[in-house]
């Protein structure tokens, strides 16, 4: 079964690179004619576990995986994990330092937006051994734009 | 036909790729040591023509103008004219352009100040119910929409559905001459005088709405030794073109303002404006937007030139000198609003500022580019990007390894292009 896969290593605090992973992704996702509406929300989702791995976790990776039927995102990392993965979902719930409010991040809307835009959303963290989130969309018939007659 | 924004002279073209690399859509490829352009991913942003060593490459913004002297010719002023003559009053550089022979010349000042009543009155009457998409996106420069309309087509809905000025005033300055002169409407020549290649095409704007608003472009670097030439004789002052010229407002500095990154949302009211100008800050932009960063955002003004209009590649003069010339300009003349918004709101309530068409209509406007690959296609693109060099050595003739890959599967390149490719390939026939 077609299936596409593609991987991407993430630098911790590295904020002139962070965001490479979600827009890569989604030029990928136009390529394969990805109704908009869709690629929007897993780019929203993309950009916003991208930032999180980036921002409080260590040695992240991001992995794609496309499919007939569904779209998986899985971001993972080894940092310091989420103690209250319930608190962290609600929304304007962060840990974020001031430094980072001061760049913009920190609103605590990064959980919240993934859980809205995808169709499934996974957590998997343990204090001190790391975090991962699994994203799901699904693919309806409608939801590829399949244009027949390949430029091939 | 799209995209023909730029011509290409081959005789003189020596193969150097400089404009391979700098297209921002990967228009551009190297064949047989010459240039080939891909119209139909072109945006018209004269990158290409910014760095083409050679002048091989031409914007079809005319740079000839005869007269017809049996019409009745007028020139609409794009604001960044004013930024170029850094000693001249606006009036003057008005002056000088009917100096030219222009039967009228077309001052665009009130005309920006309705659009920006419009933005204001959009986003004051949108923002609560959200019914339009957030943030919205400016509809000023062209090459914006295009590059919308082909690598970020979920962003079509968020370009504010409002007329641009110039577009505006056409239909005005075509409908008042007629009853001026009493002439038709084929008997006017409508030019516009503008720093823009994006522009070259005045019957394929962007909007349809501009369909034959404007009837010819005429770049500024064209028009400028001349309009020079009569900028130095106008000493003593000649009010005449008030008397005669219905369209030669007294510009304040709103204009020049205007050409200048960040020119359009200052003199906004509104909370949550953002002004990015420069091709790769603008993708950078239409990126994150698209990731929802600016969702909290009302309006974004994106200008692909650098600093604004008054770096396009069709302006005269140095853009940081032509910058200092504006900041002088807003010192002298500043930005007041002149027009009562009572009868701006009544314009708005009946619509007239509203285009027809709206963006969205231009999802199939790059329809070879919207050819979705299926993901077998992708997933041996990816494969193929992993056996390449990485080095972007441009020697397939492609901007990029990867855009090289990309060609290859959609069958628009040979795999023994690259040097590498030919190398495996020559080894595994060698080996069976
Ligand atoms: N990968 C992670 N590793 C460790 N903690 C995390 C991780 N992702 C989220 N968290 C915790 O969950 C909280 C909420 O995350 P969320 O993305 O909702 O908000 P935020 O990142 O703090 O702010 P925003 O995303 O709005 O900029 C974070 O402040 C952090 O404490
Ligand atoms: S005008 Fe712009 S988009 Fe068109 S070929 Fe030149 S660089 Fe590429
Ligand atoms: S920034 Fe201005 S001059 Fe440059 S392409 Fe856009 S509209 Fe034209
Ligand atoms: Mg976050």
């Amino acid at each position: 079964m077609a299936a596409l896969k593609k991987s991407f290593q993430l630098k911790s605090r590295d904020f002139i690179h962070a965001g490479e992973a979600s827009i890569s992704v989604q030029n990928m996702l136009k390529q394969i004619g990805i109704e908009s509406a869709l690629i929007r929300r897993v780019a929203i989702c993309a950009y916003e576990g991208e930032m999180n791995a980036v921002m409080h976790g260590e040695n992240g990776s991001f992995r794609i995986e496309v499919n007939t039927d569904k779209i998986i995102l899985d971001i993972s990392d080894e940092g310091p994990g989420i103690e209250d993965i319930a608190k962290a979902m609600e929304k304007g719930f962060s840990t974020a330092s001031e430094e980072y409010r001061e760049m913009g991040f920190g609103a605590g809307m990064g959980l919240p937006n993934m859980e809205t835009h995808s169709d499934r959303l996974d957590i998997e963290s343990e204090k001190g051994q790391g975090t991962r989130v699994v994203m799901r969309f699904s693919l309806s018939p409608g939801s590829r734009e399949n244009k027949t007659g390949q430029s091939a | 036909m799209i995209g023909e924004y730029v011509t290409f002279q081959l005789d003189k073209c020596t193969g150097c790729a400089h404009c391979v690399k700098a297209c921002p859509t990967r228009a551009i490829r190297i064949r047989g040591h010459k240039a080939v352009h891909h119209p139909d991913l072109c945006i018209g942003c004269g990158e290409c023509l910014r760095v083409c060593p050679e002048g091989v490459i031409q914007s079809n913004v005319e740079s000839r103008f005869p007269l017809d002297k049996d019409k009745t010719n007028a020139a609409i002023i794009s604001p960044a004219l004013y930024s170029q003559f850094p000693d001249t009053m606006p009036c003057d550089v008005l002056r000088a352009v009917k100096k030219m022979g222009f039967d009228h010349v077309v001052d665009l000042s009130f005309h920006l100040e309705m659009f920006q009543f419009a933005v204001e009155r959009f986003i004051a009457q949108n923002r609560e119910t959200r019914q339009a998409p957030f943030p919205l996106i400016s509809p000023i420069c062209p090459v914006v929409i295009r590059l919308i309309a082909l690598k970020h087509p979920t962003l079509l809905d968020n370009i504010l559905p409002i007329r641009r000025p110039a577009v505006m005033i056409a239909d005005d300055v075509r409908k008042k001459l007629q009853s001026i002169h009493n002439i038709t409407g084929s008997e006017i020549e409508i030019f516009h005088i503008t720093p823009c290649p994006s522009k070259a095409l005045s019957q394929e704007m962007v909007l349809k709405d501009e369909i034959g608003s404007v009837d010819r472009t005429i770049g500024i670097n064209a028009v400028y030794p001349e309009i020079c030439k009569h900028v130095e004789n106008i000493r003593e002052k000649e009010l005449d073109i008030y008397d005669t010229d219905p369209f030669a407002n007294i510009p304040n500095a709103r204009g020049p303002m205007w050409s200048k990154s960040g020119g359009e949302i200052n003199p906004l009211r509104d909370e949550g404006l953002l002004a990015v100008s420069g091709l790769r800050e603008v993708r950078n932009c239409l990126e994150k937007i698209e990731m929802g960063v600016f969702d909290e955002m009302n309006y974004i003004e994106l200008r692909v030139c650098p600093q604004g209009c008054l770096g396009g590649p069709l302006t005269a003069v140095d853009r940081h000198m032509a910058k200092q010339t504006v900041q002088k300009l807003v010192r002298t003349f500043g930005v007041n609003r002149r027009l009562p918004p009572y009868k701006l709101q009544r314009l708005y309530d009946r619509g007239w500022f509203f285009a027809n068409i709206r963006p969205s209509d231009f999802t199939d406007y790059y329809p070879d580019q919207r050819r979705a690959l299926t993901i077998d296609q992708m997933q041996e693109i990816e494969n193929l990007v992993s056996l390449l060099p990485g080095v972007d050595c441009g020697v397939c003739g492609a901007p990029d390894c990867r855009t090289f890959a990309e060609d290859v599967v959609r069958g628009r390149a040979k795999r023994s292009d690259c040097f590498r490719l030919r190398e495996i390939d020559n080894n595994k026939e060698g080996n069976t």
